[in-house]
């Protein structure tokens, strides 16, 4: 999966904050901000990548055990599924 | 309908304004300094040539875009394309409920017909919309009216009834046109959220902030006017920084240093009991005595109304 193009991510302070700049305003009227790890995991979704792919990056990123990463990142994703951010 | 002085295609008034690419590179030089929500507003944002240069070069900024129109101008073929480009909110300022107070107040035969028609055409584009009022002495009798027409197309509705001078300082019939304190505070007392925050307020003691600019104004927020100076709000002309000049970042310090520099407020409203209840800013002061600091007589008299009400 990978995300949407139409949505960008900015750091305004200390926030990680997802804007919709076309159409999705449309259908999502509101403001996402993400956490440190959910920036990085956005900005890997800029390409295509499996969720074991995803994980093992956050687990070497963040120094977390592979088994905590593999559900933060089915938790992260699917977030953004329900909330329509990406696509497979 | 601001623009009701100046006529659309008035040339002085065209020459004065920014160019949509001066726009559109202030809002990149904004959005760099973290500039994250933009209000266009005039006047009537879309008599601007180059509105929708100006909407399609700064949404993909990443800016939450807000725009408030008086909706007239909107076809459907405008609000085909702005959907192109949506903002984030649009609202929509009614003046009646009916074609007869809507035009006593815009003073233009066909514009209510023309701004019903605005807000269909934007919602048959899923546009976000709000539609909001000020409330005026002509127009209070349709404020349900109003209400309703807003509830029938689906959309939420506001209604503000503070009337401010004009900001150019020009004579104004303002005190003909707003209500009296004792109807602004007995109408405000009708809606629940607005006199239960008064009720609260009371009862936690709240006092009120002892800064004189107490709220957003210099801090977070600015105006860009439309010849490009930069200001602290929208009704006040200071300091007048010019960032196509001195770059974004050092109007912006001009912006938020007379802000932290201005005077304290006066001694009188220092001591004034009743300044929980009162809406006065520098901004008022300055556009009802010229200063920045003293008391507004018809604020004084919102503030002890209110008083009446919530902490007899």
């Amino acid at each position: 999966m990978r995300r949407k193009v139409n949505f960008l991510l900015r750091k305004v302070g200390d926030l990680n904050i997802l804007v919709p700049i076309g159409q999705e305003v449309l259908d999502l009227n509101a403001v996402i901000t993400l956490n440190e790890t959910g920036a990085y995991l956005w900005e890997l979704l800029e390409e295509e990548r499996s969720a074991e792919e995803l994980a093992i990056a956050l687990s070497e990123e963040f120094d977390v055990d592979i088994a905590q990463a593999r559900i933060d990142v089915e938790n992260f994703l699917k977030e953004l599924r329900e909330t329509g951010l990406v696509e497979d | 309908m601001c623009y009701i002085n100046n006529p659309p295609k008035d040339s002085a008034q065209l020459k004065s304004e920014l160019s949509a690419e001066q726009w559109i590179l202030l809002g990149k030089e904004a959005v760099d300094n973290g500039m994250l929500f933009l209000l266009l507003t005039g006047g009537e944002p879309l008599l601007h040539p180059g509105f929708f240069q100006i909407l399609e070069g700064l949404k993909p900024l990443g800016i939450l875009l807000i725009l408030f129109t008086n909706g007239t101008l909107i076809t459907k073929e405008v609000a085909k394309r702005i959907a192109q480009s949506p903002p984030y909110r649009i609202e929509i300022t009614l003046y009646g409920a009916t074609e007869k107070t809507y035009e006593a107040v815009t003073r233009i035969p066909g514009s209510y017909a023309q701004c019903l028609a605005g807000i269909e055409a934007l919602l048959e584009q899923r546009l976000p919309l709000l539609l909001k009022t000020t409330i005026t002495r002509q127009n209070v009798g349709e404020l349900e009216a109003m209400r309703q027409l807003a509830h029938s197309f689906g959309v939420p509705f506001i209604g503000s009834w503070l009337l401010t001078e004009r900001r150019d300082g020009a004579p104004s019939e303002v005190k003909d046109c707003r209500l009296s304190a004792r109807e602004c505070v007995m109408l405000e007392a009708t809606d629940q959220i607005s006199a239960t925050e008064w009720q609260e307020a009371v009862l936690r003691g709240e006092k009120n902030s002892e800064e004189n600019f107490y709220c957003l104004a210099g801090k977070s927020t600015f105006v860009i006017t439309p010849s490009g100076e930069m200001n602290i709000c929208i009704d006040l002309p200071f300091p007048s920084a010019k960032p196509l000049e001195i770059g974004f970042k050092s109007a912006w310090e001009e912006v938020q240093k007379f802000v932290d520099t201005a005077p304290p407020l006066s001694p009188i409203c220092q001591a004034c009991e009743d300044r929980i209840f009162c809406p006065r800013c520098p901004a008022w002061s300055y556009l009802e005595n010229g200063t920045l600091t003293e008391p507004v007589p018809y604020l004084c008299e919102i503030a002890k109304e209110r008083r009446k009400i919530y902490a007899p």
